[in-house]
């Protein structure tokens, strides 16, 4: 415990927090994209592609400043919810929770996407013939036979958002005990004058961090794919 | 010999592509000059002028001092560093990378706190203000990291002085820079913000509200220098000269330094 | 009654089906890629036909002239597919009442109990399909439609998947369920024999169009139909009833309409009734009524008419009483036998000419079965 300091204590709870958070927020909208782009016709859907994978190929300096603009207290949705729902995003975990979850959210759904490919429409075909409507379907056979891979999305984007810096500090800023993730404060220790060591002993817990995260994942991975009845794929 | 033949665009390409950067005569490449984030638009002017004397334009980064100084500190290819306060430049200088002649200091600027335009009334700094009060129970105040950005060290020291720290240090929104201070205040994220005065006047988003004593922090200096990989470099030395020199003085007086001589 | 209309079109390849299937099992027999599993799936509901008409006891499930398409999860047509489709992240038993959970309320048909039982499938309930062989999959599936309570069975050739073994074991299950389920059933096969086993109505396809449709065993007495005829196995089924065992001589008598056939000793009780294939080739004739052959069947017919059986043989067509018979000859039998529309003749059938695959019918499963249970519509 006298390993790291309590104030660092802080940057990794508050990291874990921040990249479950992100988690949260980002899969259900990366599910409803990732069926619109693999199951739905309709004629913007290279356009909704181009915008889902934006944050990939944008600097995430770029990003955290658009979501400056837009969730910002003077953006069209920041206004929004802080008049009505009094919540503010910016110097806030949730601000760097939403930061992360945009970060993150091209390669969920990507994992996602995958996963309802490789879903059999035939076993949905069956459904259909023995009763269940489309909402039934989806909850009770396509969601179930996705789950590998929205897990492994999560993982993904857990482990992403482990790491998320550029947009975390335009966006939310540098609050320690509540935006100052492990990043962050890496950063800030690589800025002061004589935090080399400070900044060393971060990065290994950042890097054993998202280790442990993703052993984790591969062995939940596994337990689901045998839960289906499915062998994994090797 | 078809193989040979389809070989050889991808030959000239790579050896293209890892042929020593430095082909061209030292004085024909343009200097890199690492400047503090407050310098930048000042700078942009002056890099005209010295363009319009018939020099190449010099190729410029601007970050915070900190950030800069590690960077040199790690090899990066700097000419001249402009830092925003004394203590980096000392920190260069301890290691030996700045040609220590060619160092001065002839910038100085105030600190002033700012507000958001259409929110802005004045605001009296003296010892005895209530600052904490007016940042209201959510507010924060918003400025660069006092860990390691100047204007923070120095908006730290004006708030120790106004015996406000002990309120406010925690409340505070410590950015990366002044400019991404000046952002959030913009953009009306943080009711106040304390940021130099040259930085408020660029923006048309922010009014400055009050401006701090000047014995209420440490003085703002700005020292100048010529890298030690730069110390040869006939040209890096006629810049410094051009920045330091007469002809920019009406240019940084513009932009609202001060300029001591 | 199901009535069935249909066009529908495929790069290379156009539809157009109209028949209608009157109760029992119909069976949709024809060539890979002749259409069959296309109109399965409009019937289903899986597949929106260009143009068509379906109805089922007067209730119109599609109608695209008047634009009515009742969606698939509502016609309430049980499927078996050909690869079973089982969920695989549920249990065996989840998967059973899947579709009984859906059912309307009101529905009728078979309970829980009664089809686990009926299809033998009992043991396998807290299992997942992943570690089921291909046999038991398929009976899930069956026991799987047949709980979603429907009115009607489609069956895309459920054992075309399986191996011989297995499909002899879920044969006899699909005979119990036809028996015991009283559902009207539509059965996509290219397999003759299970034809021969299940079928009453067959409904041949060529090249999307319908060739011919009617009583299996009046479709299996034409020549006309090169589809049935052209196989090697081509001959009239018989429907037949035991009459009587003869332990000792080791026989069995079959009757049916028209006459009686002697066959080895025969498993099925008095009473029971059956189906055997009477292969053409099978069948000889003679001119005079022969004595001292070895052949137990010699069967007074009338020939009826002659028509080509290939390059090098010839369909005779022998009717006795009600029944016509096919027997194959060579093509220069009729003129070397003096053979003319309208002769009495004896038809040759050899007793051991009806091995167990030439006879199909109800089961002849492995273990004895205990009597088929009637299965009573579940409160």
């Amino acid at each position: 415990m006298g390993w790291l300091t309590p104030e660092e204590w802080g940057a990794v709870r508050l990291s874990l927090e921040v990249a479950l958070r992100s988690v949260a927020m980002g899969l259900p909208p990366a599910i409803l994209a990732a069926w619109l782009l693999a199951r739905a016709r309709f004629p913007g859907r290279p356009l909704l592609d181009a915008l889902v994978h934006l944050p990939l190929v944008m600097p995430p300096v770029v990003v955290g400043w658009l979501l400056l603009v837009t969730f910002g207290v003077r953006g069209p949705i920041g206004a929004v919810l802080n008049e009505w729902f009094g919540v503010r995003l910016v110097f806030t975990t949730e601000g760097a929770s939403l930061a992360t979850a945009v970060m993150a959210f091209p390669l969920i759904v990507r994992a996602v996407r995958l996963s309802l490919e490789s879903v059999d429409t035939g076993l949905e075909a069956a459904a259909r013939t023995l009763g269940a409507g489309p909402l039934d379907r989806f909850a009770t056979i396509t969601l179930p036979l996705m789950a590998p891979g929205i897990l492994a999305g999560g993982i993904t984007a857990f482990a992403a958002g482990l790491g998320e810096f550029g947009a975390v500090i335009t966006f939310a800023s540098n609050i320690p005990g509540e935006t100052q993730t492990l990043p962050l404060a890496i950063y800030a220790a690589t800025q002061t004058p004589g935090g080399e060591a400070t900044a060393a002993r971060l990065a290994l817990v950042s890097f054993a961090l998202a280790v442990g995260g993703l052993l984790l994942a591969e062995a939940v991975a596994r337990r689901m794919w045998r839960l289906l009845g499915r062998a994994a794929p090797s | 010999m078809r193989t040979r033949r389809s070989l050889a665009p991808l030959a000239v390409a790579l050896l293209l592509g890892l042929a020593p950067a430095g082909l061209r005569a030292q004085g024909a490449e343009p200097l890199t000059v690492f400047a503090a984030a407050s310098l930048q638009d000042a700078l942009r002017a002056l890099a005209e002028a010295w363009q319009q004397r018939g020099h190449a334009a010099p190729r410029f980064s601007f970050a915070s001092s900190s950030a800069l100084a590690r960077q040199i500190e790690q090899g990066a290819p700097a000419d001249l560093f402009m830092s925003a306060d004394e203590q980096w430049m000392d920190y260069v200088a301890q290691r030996d990378l700045i040609a220590p002649e060619t160092r001065s200091s002839p910038l100085g600027n105030s600190l002033v706190l700012i507000a958001p335009a259409d929110r802005a009334r004045p605001v009296a700094l003296t010892r005895t203000t209530d600052l904490a009060a007016l940042l209201g129970p959510n507010g924060r105040l918003v400025t660069g990291d006092p860990a390691h950005v100047p204007v923070g060290r120095y908006a730290q020291a004006a708030l120790e002085w106004m015996g406000q720290w002990q309120a406010i240090g925690p409340r505070l929104a410590r950015a990366d820079n002044v400019r991404a201070a000046l952002l959030l205040v913009e953009r009306g994220e943080a009711p106040y913000g304390i940021v130099y005065s040259t930085d408020a006047a660029a923006s048309q988003a922010v009014r400055v509200v009050g401006t701090f004593p000047a014995e209420s922090h440490p003085p703002v200096s700005y020292p100048f220098a010529v890298t030690r990989r730069a110390a040869g470099n006939a040209e890096a030395r006629a810049l410094l000269s051009f920045l330091t020199g007469a002809e920019a003085e009406p240019v940084w007086r513009r932009f609202g330094f001060i300029v001591s001589r | 009654m199901l009535e069935v209309a249909l066009s529908h079109a495929f790069p290379g390849f156009a539809l157009e089906a109209e028949f209608a299937a009157p109760g029992g099992v119909t069976a949709l027999f024809g060539p890979s890629g002749c259409g069959k599993s296309t109109i399965l799936a409009a019937v289903a509901g899986l597949l929106r036909p260009r143009e068509g008409r379906i109805a089922l006891d007067g209730a119109v499930l599609l109608d695209t002239a008047r634009g009515i398409s009742v969606p698939a999860e509502r016609r309430r047509c049980g499927v078996v597919f050909q690869d079973a489709r089982l969920f695989p992240h549920l249990s065996v038993e989840t998967n059973l009442r899947y579709g009984l959970r859906r059912a309307p309320r009101g529905a009728e048909g078979p309970g829980f109990e009664a089809v686990v039982a009926l299809l033998g499938i009992g043991h396998l309930l807290r299992r997942r399909p992943l570690g089921l062989s291909g046999g038991e999959r398929q009976r899930v599936a069956l026991g799987r439609a047949l709980l979603a309570r429907p009115r009607l069975l489609l069956m895309d050739e459920p054992l075309a998947a399986l191996d011989a073994a297995r499909r002899a074991e879920v044969l006899p299950f699909l005979a119990r369920l036809r028996d015991a389920a009283g559902l009207p059933i539509l059965y996509v096969t290219h397999a003759l024999d299970e034809v021969d086993a299940l079928a009453d109505t067959l409904v041949l396809l060529e090249a999307g169009r319908v060739a011919a449709a009617g009583p299996v065993e009046a479709l299996s007495a034409r020549t006309d139909l090169p589809q049935l005829s052209r196989r090697r196995d081509a001959g009239a089924l018989l429907a037949c009833t035991v009459l009587a065992h003869d332990a000792a001589r080791g026989l069995t008598r079959l009757g049916f309409p028209g006459g009686e056939l002697v066959t080895p000793l025969r498993p099925e009780p008095a009473g029971a009734r059956l189906r055997v294939r009477l292969r053409a080739r099978d069948v000889a004739v003679a001119v005079t009524e022969p004595h001292g052959l070895s052949v137990h069947n010699i069967l007074p017919c009338r020939l009826e008419g002659m028509s080509e059986a290939g390059p090098q043989e010839v369909f005779l067509r022998l009717g006795l009483g009600p029944t016509t018979l096919l027997a194959r000859v060579t093509r220069d039998t009729p003129s070397r036998l003096g053979l003319a529309p309208g002769m009495a003749l004896w038809a040759l059938v050899k007793s051991v000419a009806f091995d167990r695959a030439a006879a199909a019918g109800e089961a002849e499963p492995a273990t004895p079965l205990p009597a088929t249970p009637v299965l009573e519509p579940a409160p």
